[in-house]
Protein backbone atom coordinates (compact mmCIF):
# COMPACT_ATOMS: atom_id res chain seq x y z
CA UNK A 1 0.00 0.00 0.00
CA UNK A 2 1.26 3.68 -0.95
CA UNK A 3 0.51 6.24 1.63
CA UNK A 4 1.30 10.05 0.86
CA UNK A 5 1.54 12.74 3.60
CA UNK A 6 0.77 16.60 2.44
CA UNK A 7 4.01 17.60 4.45
CA UNK A 8 3.30 21.34 5.48
CA UNK A 9 5.63 24.38 6.93
CA UNK A 10 5.32 26.48 9.65
CA UNK A 11 7.38 28.96 11.32
CA UNK A 12 9.66 28.19 8.48
CA UNK A 13 10.51 24.93 9.50
CA UNK A 14 8.20 21.33 8.75
CA UNK A 15 5.19 21.67 11.31
CA UNK A 16 4.90 19.40 14.17
CA UNK A 17 1.77 18.07 13.07
CA UNK A 18 3.12 16.10 10.21
CA UNK A 19 6.15 14.69 11.65
CA UNK A 20 3.84 12.98 13.67
CA UNK A 21 1.64 11.80 11.30
CA UNK A 22 4.73 10.14 9.90
CA UNK A 23 5.34 8.56 12.77
CA UNK A 24 2.00 7.65 12.80
CA UNK A 25 1.26 5.92 9.49
CA UNK A 26 4.92 4.26 9.82
CA UNK A 27 3.36 2.47 13.10
CA UNK A 28 0.43 1.31 11.80
CA UNK A 29 0.81 0.53 8.48
CA UNK A 30 4.39 -1.23 9.01
CA UNK A 31 4.65 -2.36 5.11
CA UNK A 32 3.64 0.08 3.50
CA UNK A 33 5.55 2.80 1.27
CA UNK A 34 5.37 6.37 2.83
CA UNK A 35 6.11 9.63 0.74
CA UNK A 36 5.36 13.11 1.91
CA UNK A 37 4.53 15.75 -0.71
CA UNK A 38 6.03 19.53 -0.21
CA UNK A 39 5.26 22.54 -2.26
CA UNK A 40 6.58 26.08 -1.47
CA UNK A 41 9.16 28.42 -2.93
CA UNK A 42 12.41 28.04 -2.18
CA UNK A 43 11.94 24.58 -0.67
CA UNK A 44 15.09 23.88 1.99
CA UNK A 45 17.25 21.05 1.87
CA UNK A 46 16.64 20.44 5.80
CA UNK A 47 13.22 20.05 5.09
CA UNK A 48 13.30 17.30 2.88
CA UNK A 49 16.22 15.35 5.11
CA UNK A 50 13.55 16.29 7.96
CA UNK A 51 10.89 14.26 6.40
CA UNK A 52 13.10 11.49 5.45
CA UNK A 53 13.99 11.23 8.96
CA UNK A 54 10.93 10.72 10.17
CA UNK A 55 10.33 7.76 8.33
CA UNK A 56 9.17 9.29 4.20
CA UNK A 57 11.09 7.07 1.99
CA UNK A 58 10.46 10.03 -1.26
CA UNK A 59 9.47 13.35 -0.93
CA UNK A 60 7.61 15.03 -4.41
CA UNK A 61 8.68 18.91 -4.14
CA UNK A 62 6.96 21.41 -6.37
CA UNK A 63 9.23 24.45 -5.85
CA UNK A 64 7.19 27.59 -7.97
CA UNK A 65 6.62 31.95 -6.75
CA UNK A 66 2.75 30.80 -7.25
CA UNK A 67 3.34 28.22 -4.22
CA UNK A 68 4.59 30.58 -1.89
CA UNK A 69 1.56 31.18 0.09
CA UNK A 70 -1.26 28.24 0.67
CA UNK A 71 -3.89 29.24 -1.53
CA UNK A 72 -6.40 26.77 -2.13
CA UNK A 73 -6.44 26.00 -5.55
CA UNK A 74 -3.02 26.02 -6.86
CA UNK A 75 -2.42 23.50 -3.80
CA UNK A 76 -5.33 21.38 -5.06
CA UNK A 77 -3.75 21.52 -8.86
CA UNK A 78 -0.38 20.52 -6.76
CA UNK A 79 -1.57 17.61 -4.86
CA UNK A 80 -3.69 16.31 -7.74
CA UNK A 81 -0.71 16.02 -9.85
CA UNK A 82 1.20 13.95 -7.24
CA UNK A 83 -1.40 11.98 -6.75
CA UNK A 84 -2.02 10.90 -10.35
CA UNK A 85 1.93 10.32 -10.15
CA UNK A 86 1.93 8.20 -6.97
CA UNK A 87 -1.50 6.10 -6.77
CA UNK A 88 -1.76 6.32 -3.29
CA UNK A 89 -4.44 4.03 -1.09
CA UNK A 90 -4.21 6.97 1.62
CA UNK A 91 -3.81 10.96 1.64
CA UNK A 92 -3.01 12.28 4.86
CA UNK A 93 -2.34 15.96 6.01
CA UNK A 94 -2.40 17.57 9.31
CA UNK A 95 -5.73 19.61 10.05
CA UNK A 96 -4.45 22.88 10.19
CA UNK A 97 -6.34 25.90 8.50
CA UNK A 98 -4.96 24.56 5.36
CA UNK A 99 -5.09 20.98 5.69
CA UNK A 100 -8.49 20.98 5.82
CA UNK A 101 -9.11 23.38 3.34
CA UNK A 102 -7.42 21.61 0.96
CA UNK A 103 -7.73 17.71 1.23
CA UNK A 104 -12.00 17.98 1.13
CA UNK A 105 -11.00 19.51 -2.24
CA UNK A 106 -8.72 17.40 -3.99
CA UNK A 107 -11.04 14.24 -2.61
CA UNK A 108 -14.42 15.99 -4.36
CA UNK A 109 -12.74 16.21 -7.53
CA UNK A 110 -11.61 12.58 -7.48
CA UNK A 111 -15.49 11.58 -6.52
CA UNK A 112 -14.85 10.77 -3.15
CA UNK A 113 -15.13 11.94 0.81
CA UNK A 114 -12.64 12.88 3.40
CA UNK A 115 -11.98 12.19 7.36
CA UNK A 116 -11.56 15.06 8.71
CA UNK A 117 -10.53 15.57 12.14
CA UNK A 118 -9.37 12.40 13.21
CA UNK A 119 -7.63 11.38 16.39
CA UNK A 120 -6.80 8.02 15.57
CA UNK A 121 -6.39 5.41 13.03
CA UNK A 122 -6.43 1.70 13.32
CA UNK A 123 -6.30 -1.61 10.81
CA UNK A 124 -7.66 -4.67 11.00
CA UNK A 125 -6.73 -6.95 8.69
CA UNK A 126 -8.24 -5.57 5.59
CA UNK A 127 -10.55 -2.88 7.27
CA UNK A 128 -8.85 0.59 8.18
CA UNK A 129 -11.07 2.81 10.41
CA UNK A 130 -10.94 6.71 11.09
CA UNK A 131 -12.06 8.02 14.64
CA UNK A 132 -13.15 11.74 15.10
CA UNK A 133 -14.65 13.52 18.35
CA UNK A 134 -17.85 14.71 17.82
CA UNK A 135 -20.19 16.97 19.63
CA UNK A 136 -18.15 19.48 21.46
CA UNK A 137 -15.91 15.66 22.30
CA UNK A 138 -18.62 14.04 23.60
CA UNK A 139 -19.14 11.39 21.25
CA UNK A 140 -16.47 9.37 18.91
CA UNK A 141 -17.62 8.89 15.30
CA UNK A 142 -16.40 5.99 13.71
CA UNK A 143 -16.01 6.12 10.23
CA UNK A 144 -14.87 4.14 7.16
CA UNK A 145 -14.03 5.28 3.82
CA UNK A 146 -15.15 3.20 1.22
CA UNK A 147 -13.26 3.22 -2.44
CA UNK A 148 -9.34 2.33 -2.52
CA UNK A 149 -8.49 6.43 -2.85
CA UNK A 150 -9.14 7.43 1.16
CA UNK A 151 -8.58 10.96 2.21
CA UNK A 152 -7.90 11.87 6.02
CA UNK A 153 -6.93 15.01 7.76
CA UNK A 154 -5.61 14.69 11.62
CA UNK A 155 -6.64 17.22 13.95
CA UNK A 156 -3.70 18.88 15.55
CA UNK A 157 -2.12 17.24 18.07
CA UNK A 158 -3.48 14.11 18.31
CA UNK A 159 -0.01 12.34 17.36
CA UNK A 160 3.29 11.78 18.93
CA UNK A 161 6.50 13.13 17.17
CA UNK A 162 9.12 10.47 17.51
CA UNK A 163 11.90 11.61 19.56
CA UNK A 164 14.05 9.53 17.89
CA UNK A 165 13.76 9.00 14.53
CA UNK A 166 15.75 6.47 12.02
CA UNK A 167 14.92 7.36 9.13
CA UNK A 168 17.31 8.17 6.18
CA UNK A 169 17.84 10.67 3.34
CA UNK A 170 14.79 10.10 1.05
CA UNK A 171 15.01 9.73 -2.58
CA UNK A 172 13.44 13.59 -3.99
CA UNK A 173 11.34 13.73 -6.61
CA UNK A 174 10.38 17.39 -8.66
CA UNK A 175 7.57 17.74 -10.28
CA UNK A 176 6.32 20.06 -13.05
CA UNK A 177 3.68 22.21 -12.98
CA UNK A 178 2.18 25.26 -14.83
CA UNK A 179 -1.12 27.60 -13.36
CA UNK A 180 -3.46 29.37 -15.30
CA UNK A 181 -4.94 32.67 -14.65
CA UNK A 182 -8.15 30.67 -13.63
CA UNK A 183 -6.41 28.68 -10.47
CA UNK A 184 -4.94 31.74 -9.65
CA UNK A 185 -8.37 33.92 -8.89
CA UNK A 186 -7.88 34.53 -4.95
CA UNK A 187 -4.77 36.47 -3.95
CA UNK A 188 -2.58 36.67 -1.28
CA UNK A 189 -2.39 40.05 0.33
CA UNK A 190 -0.74 39.28 3.60
CA UNK A 191 0.02 37.61 6.50
CA UNK A 192 -0.33 39.41 10.05
CA UNK A 193 1.65 37.48 12.99
CA UNK A 194 2.10 38.63 16.28
CA UNK A 195 5.47 40.93 16.72
CA UNK A 196 6.22 39.79 20.10
CA UNK A 197 6.36 35.72 20.58
CA UNK A 198 6.05 35.03 23.84
CA UNK A 199 6.59 30.78 25.15
CA UNK A 200 3.76 29.48 27.04
CA UNK A 201 5.06 26.18 26.47
CA UNK A 202 6.98 25.68 30.20
CA UNK A 203 4.66 28.34 31.79
CA UNK A 204 3.78 26.01 34.86
CA UNK A 205 0.66 29.24 35.63
CA UNK A 206 -1.36 30.31 33.28
CA UNK A 207 -4.03 32.95 34.12
CA UNK A 208 -6.69 32.98 30.66
CA UNK A 209 -8.90 35.58 29.68
CA UNK A 210 -11.93 34.57 27.59
CA UNK A 211 -14.75 37.45 25.45
CA UNK A 212 -15.86 37.55 29.45
CA UNK A 213 -12.88 39.58 30.15
CA UNK A 214 -14.63 42.61 28.56
CA UNK A 215 -11.96 44.79 27.15
CA UNK A 216 -8.36 45.51 27.14
CA UNK A 217 -7.97 47.43 30.09
CA UNK A 218 -9.78 44.85 32.09
CA UNK A 219 -7.06 42.55 31.17
CA UNK A 220 -5.04 44.09 34.03
CA UNK A 221 -6.11 42.09 36.72
CA UNK A 222 -5.55 38.56 34.97
CA UNK A 223 -1.82 39.99 34.47
CA UNK A 224 -1.01 41.08 38.10
CA UNK A 225 -2.59 37.40 39.17
CA UNK A 226 -0.50 35.78 36.63
CA UNK A 227 2.83 37.95 37.79
CA UNK A 228 1.58 36.97 41.54
CA UNK A 229 1.52 33.33 40.72
CA UNK A 230 4.79 33.50 38.97
CA UNK A 231 3.05 32.89 35.82
CA UNK A 232 2.28 34.03 32.67
CA UNK A 233 -1.46 35.36 30.79
CA UNK A 234 -3.17 33.28 28.24
CA UNK A 235 -6.15 33.91 25.79
CA UNK A 236 -8.65 33.00 23.66
CA UNK A 237 -8.83 34.02 20.54
CA UNK A 238 -11.74 35.96 20.55
CA UNK A 239 -9.37 38.49 22.54
CA UNK A 240 -6.93 38.51 20.09
CA UNK A 241 -9.41 38.85 17.48
CA UNK A 242 -10.80 42.08 19.25
CA UNK A 243 -7.08 43.22 20.05
CA UNK A 244 -7.28 43.21 23.63
CA UNK A 245 -3.71 41.17 24.02
CA UNK A 246 -1.33 40.02 21.06
CA UNK A 247 -1.64 36.87 19.16
CA UNK A 248 1.33 35.58 20.94
CA UNK A 249 -1.05 34.68 24.01
CA UNK A 250 -3.32 32.55 21.75
CA UNK A 251 -3.99 28.86 23.26
CA UNK A 252 -5.58 26.53 21.86
CA UNK A 253 -5.96 24.55 17.86
CA UNK A 254 -4.68 27.85 16.14
CA UNK A 255 -2.40 28.76 18.94
CA UNK A 256 -0.02 27.61 21.68
CA UNK A 257 0.05 24.26 23.05
CA UNK A 258 0.07 24.78 27.03
CA UNK A 259 0.38 21.97 29.80
CA UNK A 260 0.80 24.51 32.77
CA UNK A 261 0.50 22.70 36.33
CA UNK A 262 -2.52 25.16 36.93
CA UNK A 263 -4.64 26.94 34.23
CA UNK A 264 -7.27 29.38 35.56
CA UNK A 265 -9.87 30.06 32.64
CA UNK A 266 -11.78 33.05 32.77
CA UNK A 267 -14.88 34.32 30.78
CA UNK A 268 -13.62 31.27 28.93
CA UNK A 269 -16.93 29.36 26.91
CA UNK A 270 -14.76 25.82 26.46
CA UNK A 271 -14.82 26.17 22.68
CA UNK A 272 -13.02 22.98 21.33
CA UNK A 273 -10.65 25.05 18.97
CA UNK A 274 -9.30 26.69 22.56
CA UNK A 275 -9.69 23.36 24.75
CA UNK A 276 -7.93 21.37 22.41
CA UNK A 277 -4.61 23.41 23.04
CA UNK A 278 -4.42 22.62 26.67
CA UNK A 279 -3.09 19.71 29.11
CA UNK A 280 -3.40 21.20 32.60
CA UNK A 281 -3.15 18.94 35.19
CA UNK A 282 -5.24 21.27 37.28
CA UNK A 283 -8.39 23.63 35.59
CA UNK A 284 -9.95 26.33 37.64
CA UNK A 285 -12.89 27.90 35.82
CA UNK A 286 -14.39 31.04 36.40
CA UNK A 287 -17.74 31.80 34.32
CA UNK A 288 -20.63 33.20 34.82
CA UNK A 289 -22.74 30.89 32.98
CA UNK A 290 -23.32 27.65 34.60
CA UNK A 291 -24.02 25.90 31.60
CA UNK A 292 -20.84 27.07 29.51
CA UNK A 293 -18.65 23.41 28.58
CA UNK A 294 -15.46 24.88 30.21
CA UNK A 295 -17.17 23.20 33.54
CA UNK A 296 -16.78 20.12 31.98
CA UNK A 297 -12.97 20.47 31.71
CA UNK A 298 -13.05 22.17 34.90
CA UNK A 299 -11.92 20.43 37.88
CA UNK A 300 -12.38 23.66 40.41
CA UNK A 301 -14.69 26.02 39.20
CA UNK A 302 -17.00 29.43 40.21
CA UNK A 303 -19.76 30.13 38.81
CA UNK A 304 -19.46 33.88 39.42
CA UNK A 305 -18.44 37.57 37.65
CA UNK A 306 -15.11 37.10 36.88
CA UNK A 307 -14.49 40.91 37.57
CA UNK A 308 -15.57 40.24 40.99
CA UNK A 309 -14.05 37.19 41.98
CA UNK A 310 -10.31 37.58 40.32
CA UNK A 311 -9.41 41.01 42.54
CA UNK A 312 -10.61 38.83 45.61
CA UNK A 313 -8.83 35.87 44.60
CA UNK A 314 -5.77 38.04 43.99
CA UNK A 315 -5.98 40.34 47.42
CA UNK A 316 -6.62 36.53 49.32
CA UNK A 317 -3.46 35.41 47.92
CA UNK A 318 -1.40 38.17 48.75
CA UNK A 319 -2.37 38.45 52.15
CA UNK B 1 -26.65 40.79 -5.47
CA UNK B 2 -27.45 37.24 -4.46
CA UNK B 3 -26.55 35.33 -1.34
CA UNK B 4 -27.23 31.71 -0.33
CA UNK B 5 -26.95 30.81 3.35
CA UNK B 6 -26.78 27.39 4.27
CA UNK B 7 -27.51 26.80 7.61
CA UNK B 8 -28.17 23.44 10.02
CA UNK B 9 -30.48 22.52 12.58
CA UNK B 10 -28.23 20.73 15.41
CA UNK B 11 -29.31 19.70 18.86
CA UNK B 12 -27.50 22.39 21.14
CA UNK B 13 -24.49 20.68 22.41
CA UNK B 14 -24.95 21.99 25.94
CA UNK B 15 -27.59 19.39 25.84
CA UNK B 16 -26.16 15.87 27.05
CA UNK B 17 -26.62 13.04 25.17
CA UNK B 18 -24.67 11.08 27.37
CA UNK B 19 -25.81 7.38 28.45
CA UNK B 20 -28.71 7.67 25.69
CA UNK B 21 -28.56 6.23 22.16
CA UNK B 22 -26.88 8.92 20.33
CA UNK B 23 -29.71 8.74 17.54
CA UNK B 24 -32.61 8.26 19.56
CA UNK B 25 -33.78 12.04 19.17
CA UNK B 26 -36.81 11.27 21.13
CA UNK B 27 -35.55 12.82 24.34
CA UNK B 28 -34.82 16.29 22.41
CA UNK B 29 -37.38 18.80 22.99
CA UNK B 30 -38.08 21.91 20.52
CA UNK B 31 -36.25 24.25 22.82
CA UNK B 32 -33.34 21.93 22.55
CA UNK B 33 -32.89 22.31 18.58
CA UNK B 34 -30.56 25.59 17.41
CA UNK B 35 -29.30 26.57 14.56
CA UNK B 36 -25.54 25.89 14.38
CA UNK B 37 -23.78 28.88 15.81
CA UNK B 38 -21.33 28.90 12.99
CA UNK B 39 -24.07 28.89 10.48
CA UNK B 40 -25.46 32.17 12.51
CA UNK B 41 -22.49 34.03 12.19
CA UNK B 42 -22.74 32.89 8.44
CA UNK B 43 -25.84 34.43 8.49
CA UNK B 44 -24.96 37.55 10.13
CA UNK B 45 -22.07 37.90 7.21
CA UNK B 46 -24.75 37.74 4.46
CA UNK B 47 -27.24 40.18 6.57
CA UNK B 48 -24.38 42.63 6.43
CA UNK B 49 -24.21 43.03 2.88
CA UNK B 50 -27.97 43.31 2.49
CA UNK B 51 -27.68 45.94 4.70
CA UNK B 52 -24.85 47.66 2.93
CA UNK B 53 -25.48 46.55 -0.63
CA UNK B 54 -29.08 45.88 -0.36
CA UNK B 55 -28.09 41.74 -1.32
CA UNK B 56 -31.26 39.58 -0.96
CA UNK B 57 -30.62 36.76 1.42
CA UNK B 58 -32.17 33.39 1.01
CA UNK B 59 -31.52 30.50 3.98
CA UNK B 60 -31.41 27.11 3.27
CA UNK B 61 -32.08 24.41 5.61
CA UNK B 62 -31.66 20.42 4.59
CA UNK B 63 -32.71 18.03 6.67
CA UNK B 64 -33.01 18.85 10.42
CA UNK B 65 -35.34 17.82 13.55
CA UNK B 66 -37.56 20.47 12.87
CA UNK B 67 -36.08 22.62 10.01
CA UNK B 68 -39.31 25.16 10.05
CA UNK B 69 -37.98 26.50 13.32
CA UNK B 70 -34.46 27.29 12.03
CA UNK B 71 -35.57 28.80 9.04
CA UNK B 72 -38.11 30.87 10.09
CA UNK B 73 -35.28 32.43 12.62
CA UNK B 74 -33.45 33.07 10.16
CA UNK B 75 -36.52 35.04 8.68
CA UNK B 76 -36.66 37.05 12.08
CA UNK B 77 -33.03 37.69 11.39
CA UNK B 78 -33.85 39.48 8.53
CA UNK B 79 -33.58 37.17 5.56
CA UNK B 80 -35.89 37.64 2.34
CA UNK B 81 -36.64 34.06 2.39
CA UNK B 82 -35.47 30.51 3.44
CA UNK B 83 -36.38 26.85 1.75
CA UNK B 84 -36.35 24.00 3.85
CA UNK B 85 -35.39 20.93 2.28
CA UNK B 86 -36.66 17.29 3.28
CA UNK B 87 -36.10 14.00 1.37
CA UNK B 88 -36.07 10.72 3.62
CA UNK B 89 -33.97 8.86 0.79
CA UNK B 90 -31.07 11.85 1.35
CA UNK B 91 -27.72 10.38 2.81
CA UNK B 92 -26.72 13.42 5.24
CA UNK B 93 -23.43 11.98 6.55
CA UNK B 94 -21.32 12.36 3.74
CA UNK B 95 -20.21 15.80 2.98
CA UNK B 96 -19.50 14.77 -0.08
CA UNK B 97 -23.62 14.06 -0.79
CA UNK B 98 -24.51 17.32 0.86
CA UNK B 99 -22.17 18.85 -1.31
CA UNK B 100 -23.98 17.42 -4.24
CA UNK B 101 -27.59 18.35 -3.13
CA UNK B 102 -26.24 22.16 -2.06
CA UNK B 103 -24.99 21.77 -5.67
CA UNK B 104 -28.29 21.69 -7.11
CA UNK B 105 -30.08 23.64 -4.18
CA UNK B 106 -27.66 26.88 -5.97
CA UNK B 107 -28.07 25.37 -9.91
CA UNK B 108 -31.92 25.31 -9.00
CA UNK B 109 -32.43 28.63 -7.16
CA UNK B 110 -30.05 30.29 -10.19
CA UNK B 111 -28.21 33.35 -10.46
CA UNK B 112 -26.57 33.28 -7.15
CA UNK B 113 -23.80 35.71 -6.57
CA UNK B 114 -22.28 34.30 -3.09
CA UNK B 115 -22.47 31.53 -1.02
CA UNK B 116 -22.29 32.07 2.93
CA UNK B 117 -21.83 28.75 5.12
CA UNK B 118 -20.67 28.46 9.15
CA UNK B 119 -17.05 27.14 8.89
CA UNK B 120 -18.10 23.55 10.67
CA UNK B 121 -21.29 22.01 12.03
CA UNK B 122 -21.14 21.46 15.35
CA UNK B 123 -23.10 18.47 16.09
CA UNK B 124 -22.05 15.53 14.09
CA UNK B 125 -19.17 17.63 11.62
CA UNK B 126 -17.85 16.57 8.51
CA UNK B 127 -15.57 19.57 8.71
CA UNK B 128 -15.53 19.50 4.94
CA UNK B 129 -19.07 20.95 3.05
CA UNK B 130 -18.06 24.33 2.05
CA UNK B 131 -14.38 23.40 0.79
CA UNK B 132 -16.51 20.39 -0.97
CA UNK B 133 -18.81 22.87 -2.68
CA UNK B 134 -16.51 25.26 -4.08
CA UNK B 135 -15.12 22.68 -5.99
CA UNK B 136 -18.15 20.68 -7.07
CA UNK B 137 -19.71 24.75 -8.02
CA UNK B 138 -15.88 25.84 -9.61
CA UNK B 139 -16.28 29.13 -7.82
CA UNK B 140 -13.57 30.83 -6.27
CA UNK B 141 -13.74 30.50 -1.91
CA UNK B 142 -12.44 31.37 0.95
CA UNK B 143 -12.64 29.40 4.61
CA UNK B 144 -12.66 30.17 8.14
CA UNK B 145 -12.98 33.89 7.41
CA UNK B 146 -13.05 36.62 10.36
CA UNK B 147 -13.74 39.58 8.33
CA UNK B 148 -15.03 40.99 4.84
CA UNK B 149 -13.81 44.33 3.91
CA UNK B 150 -15.67 45.10 0.27
CA UNK B 151 -12.85 47.48 -2.26
CA UNK B 152 -14.64 48.51 -5.26
CA UNK B 153 -15.01 45.09 -7.29
CA UNK B 154 -13.28 42.75 -4.68
CA UNK B 155 -13.80 41.45 -1.42
CA UNK B 156 -10.96 41.32 1.22
CA UNK B 157 -10.94 39.04 3.28
CA UNK B 158 -9.45 38.06 6.61
CA UNK B 159 -9.23 34.74 7.79
CA UNK B 160 -8.01 32.21 10.54
CA UNK B 161 -4.27 31.03 10.59
CA UNK B 162 -1.81 28.92 12.71
CA UNK B 163 -0.64 31.86 14.89
CA UNK B 164 -2.60 35.14 13.26
CA UNK B 165 -4.59 35.72 10.12
CA UNK B 166 -4.33 36.03 6.59
CA UNK B 167 -6.05 38.80 4.05
CA UNK B 168 -6.83 37.37 0.87
CA UNK B 169 -8.66 39.11 -1.98
CA UNK B 170 -11.52 37.01 -3.97
CA UNK B 171 -13.75 37.78 -6.71
CA UNK B 172 -17.33 39.37 -5.71
CA UNK B 173 -19.00 35.51 -6.71
CA UNK B 174 -17.51 32.63 -4.81
CA UNK B 175 -18.07 31.09 -1.26
CA UNK B 176 -17.11 32.51 2.53
CA UNK B 177 -16.98 29.99 5.30
CA UNK B 178 -17.92 32.01 8.53
CA UNK B 179 -16.40 31.57 11.98
CA UNK B 180 -17.44 33.27 15.30
CA UNK B 181 -14.85 35.96 15.59
CA UNK B 182 -16.47 39.51 16.13
CA UNK B 183 -17.23 40.78 12.64
CA UNK B 184 -19.82 37.94 12.17
CA UNK B 185 -21.61 38.21 15.66
CA UNK B 186 -25.31 36.98 14.91
CA UNK B 187 -27.61 40.21 15.52
CA UNK B 188 -30.97 39.17 17.45
CA UNK B 189 -34.43 38.90 15.77
CA UNK B 190 -36.25 41.46 15.90
CA UNK B 191 -39.80 42.30 16.96
CA UNK B 192 -40.94 43.01 13.10
CA UNK B 193 -38.89 39.95 11.99
CA UNK B 194 -40.49 37.93 14.36
CA UNK B 195 -44.03 38.82 12.89
CA UNK B 196 -42.48 39.09 9.12
CA UNK B 197 -41.07 35.25 9.90
CA UNK B 198 -44.54 34.25 11.38
CA UNK B 199 -46.03 35.21 8.05
CA UNK B 200 -43.72 33.96 5.75
CA UNK B 201 -44.67 30.93 3.39
CA UNK B 202 -41.58 28.65 3.28
CA UNK B 203 -41.16 26.53 0.22
CA UNK B 204 -40.58 22.51 1.04
CA UNK B 205 -38.32 21.03 -1.38
CA UNK B 206 -37.58 17.43 -2.00
CA UNK B 207 -36.23 15.06 -4.89
CA UNK B 208 -39.20 15.72 -6.90
CA UNK B 209 -38.15 19.63 -6.90
CA UNK B 210 -34.40 18.96 -6.96
CA UNK B 211 -34.19 15.90 -9.07
CA UNK B 212 -30.84 14.77 -8.55
CA UNK B 213 -30.35 10.79 -9.28
CA UNK B 214 -31.52 9.37 -6.08
CA UNK B 215 -28.78 6.90 -6.80
CA UNK B 216 -25.89 9.35 -6.16
CA UNK B 217 -27.46 11.07 -2.69
CA UNK B 218 -28.39 7.90 -1.20
CA UNK B 219 -26.61 5.85 1.54
CA UNK B 220 -25.44 3.19 -0.75
CA UNK B 221 -23.86 6.28 -2.69
CA UNK B 222 -21.65 7.44 -0.04
CA UNK B 223 -17.92 7.11 0.05
CA UNK B 224 -17.89 8.13 3.71
CA UNK B 225 -19.99 6.33 6.07
CA UNK B 226 -20.19 5.74 9.93
CA UNK B 227 -19.63 3.26 11.40
CA UNK B 228 -20.41 3.68 15.01
CA UNK B 229 -20.82 6.52 17.16
CA UNK B 230 -20.37 6.22 21.16
CA UNK B 231 -20.33 8.24 24.21
CA UNK B 232 -16.92 10.03 25.51
CA UNK B 233 -17.76 10.15 28.79
CA UNK B 234 -16.07 13.03 30.61
CA UNK B 235 -17.06 12.54 34.21
CA UNK B 236 -14.91 14.78 36.06
CA UNK B 237 -15.31 14.37 39.61
CA UNK B 238 -15.19 18.67 39.91
CA UNK B 239 -15.48 20.96 42.75
CA UNK B 240 -17.90 23.83 41.38
CA UNK B 241 -18.80 26.97 43.84
CA UNK B 242 -21.93 29.12 42.99
CA UNK B 243 -24.65 30.80 44.54
CA UNK B 244 -23.18 31.97 47.38
CA UNK B 245 -21.56 35.19 48.62
CA UNK B 246 -18.31 35.75 46.22
CA UNK B 247 -16.20 36.13 48.82
CA UNK B 248 -17.08 32.68 50.43
CA UNK B 249 -16.66 31.21 47.35
CA UNK B 250 -13.29 32.49 46.89
CA UNK B 251 -12.04 31.51 49.99
CA UNK B 252 -13.82 27.91 49.81
CA UNK B 253 -11.91 27.34 47.12
CA UNK B 254 -8.43 28.00 48.48
CA UNK B 255 -9.13 26.18 50.95
CA UNK B 256 -10.23 23.43 48.68
CA UNK B 257 -7.04 23.72 46.73
CA UNK B 258 -4.97 23.77 49.68
CA UNK B 259 -6.90 20.27 50.92
CA UNK B 260 -6.13 18.67 47.62
CA UNK B 261 -2.81 20.02 48.01
CA UNK B 262 -2.45 22.33 44.72
CA UNK B 263 -0.26 24.69 44.75
CA UNK B 264 -1.88 27.82 42.98
CA UNK B 265 1.92 29.67 42.82
CA UNK B 266 5.14 28.40 41.18
C1 LIG C 1 -10.49 27.31 12.65
C2 LIG C 1 -10.67 27.92 14.00
C3 LIG C 1 -9.61 27.92 14.86
C4 LIG C 1 -9.74 28.47 16.12
N1 LIG C 1 -8.68 28.42 16.96
C5 LIG C 1 -8.82 28.89 18.22
C6 LIG C 1 -7.74 28.80 19.15
O1 LIG C 1 -6.65 28.33 18.84
N2 LIG C 1 -7.93 29.29 20.39
C7 LIG C 1 -9.12 29.83 20.78
O2 LIG C 1 -9.24 30.24 21.94
N3 LIG C 1 -10.15 29.94 19.93
C8 LIG C 1 -10.02 29.48 18.66
N4 LIG C 1 -11.08 29.61 17.79
C9 LIG C 1 -12.26 30.39 18.23
C10 LIG C 1 -13.26 29.57 19.01
O3 LIG C 1 -14.17 29.02 18.08
C11 LIG C 1 -14.06 30.48 19.96
O4 LIG C 1 -14.56 31.57 19.25
C12 LIG C 1 -13.26 31.06 21.10
O5 LIG C 1 -12.46 30.10 21.73
C13 LIG C 1 -14.25 31.62 22.10
O6 LIG C 1 -13.57 32.43 22.99
P1 LIG C 1 -14.20 32.81 24.38
O7 LIG C 1 -14.45 31.59 25.19
O8 LIG C 1 -13.32 33.84 24.93
O9 LIG C 1 -15.55 33.57 23.99
P2 LIG C 1 -17.07 33.16 24.18
O10 LIG C 1 -17.34 31.85 23.58
O11 LIG C 1 -17.85 34.33 23.73
O12 LIG C 1 -17.21 32.98 25.76
C14 LIG C 1 -17.18 34.01 26.66
C15 LIG C 1 -17.56 33.44 28.02
O13 LIG C 1 -17.41 34.43 29.02
C16 LIG C 1 -18.44 34.29 29.96
N5 LIG C 1 -18.57 35.57 30.64
C17 LIG C 1 -19.09 36.73 30.15
N6 LIG C 1 -18.99 37.70 31.06
C18 LIG C 1 -18.39 37.16 32.15
C19 LIG C 1 -18.01 37.67 33.42
N7 LIG C 1 -18.23 38.95 33.75
N8 LIG C 1 -17.43 36.83 34.30
C20 LIG C 1 -17.21 35.52 33.98
N9 LIG C 1 -17.54 35.00 32.80
C21 LIG C 1 -18.13 35.80 31.88
C22 LIG C 1 -19.64 33.88 29.15
O14 LIG C 1 -20.58 33.19 29.97
C23 LIG C 1 -19.01 32.96 28.10
O15 LIG C 1 -19.03 31.61 28.52
C24 LIG C 1 -10.97 29.06 16.52
C25 LIG C 1 -12.04 29.08 15.64
C26 LIG C 1 -11.90 28.51 14.39
C27 LIG C 1 -13.06 28.53 13.48
N1 LIG D 1 -27.94 19.79 6.50
C1 LIG D 1 -27.41 21.00 6.27
N2 LIG D 1 -28.24 22.01 5.84
C2 LIG D 1 -27.74 23.22 5.57
N3 LIG D 1 -26.45 23.55 5.71
C3 LIG D 1 -25.58 22.60 6.14
C4 LIG D 1 -26.01 21.27 6.44
N4 LIG D 1 -24.92 20.56 6.81
C5 LIG D 1 -23.87 21.41 6.75
N5 LIG D 1 -24.25 22.63 6.34
C6 LIG D 1 -23.41 23.82 6.12
O1 LIG D 1 -22.05 23.42 5.96
C7 LIG D 1 -21.27 23.94 7.04
C8 LIG D 1 -20.14 23.01 7.42
O2 LIG D 1 -20.60 21.74 7.77
P1 LIG D 1 -19.56 20.58 8.03
O3 LIG D 1 -18.63 20.58 6.88
O4 LIG D 1 -20.35 19.33 8.15
O5 LIG D 1 -18.84 20.93 9.32
C9 LIG D 1 -22.28 24.22 8.14
O6 LIG D 1 -21.80 25.17 9.04
C10 LIG D 1 -23.47 24.71 7.32
O7 LIG D 1 -23.30 26.04 6.90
Amino acid sequence: MKILVFAQIRDDKIEENTLGILNKVNEVFKDSEISASLFGSNIKEEWIKQLGVHGAKKVYTIDVPELEYYLSRPNVKALSKVIDEIQPTIIIAAGTVYGEDLLPRVAIRRGVSCAQRITDITKEGEEILFYTPVRDDQAMKVQKITGDIKFVTTRTGAFFVNENPTGEEPEVISVDITFEEKDLLVKHVEIKKAEVTVNLKDAKVIVAGGRGVGGKDQFAILKELASILGGQIGATRACTDMNWVEETYEIGQTGQSVSPDVYIAAGISGAPQHISGIKAKTLIAINTDEGAAIFNYADYGIIGDLHIILPLLKQKISD
Amino acid sequence: MKIIVFIRQIVNPQVKLQGVDYFDTSRISEDDLIINPFDKNALEGALKLKDSESAEVTAICVGGIKPSKAVREAIAMGCNDAVEVVDDNYYLEDPMILAKIYSKIVEKIGDVDLIFTGCEEQSSSSYAVPAMLAELLDIPSVLYAEEIEKTVDRFRISHVLEGGRKIVEMPMRGLISCTDSQYFVPRYTSMRGILTSKRAQIPQWSNEDLKLDEATVCENAASLTVSSFSNIVIEKDSYILKEEEPDEMVDKLLAKLKEDNIKLGV
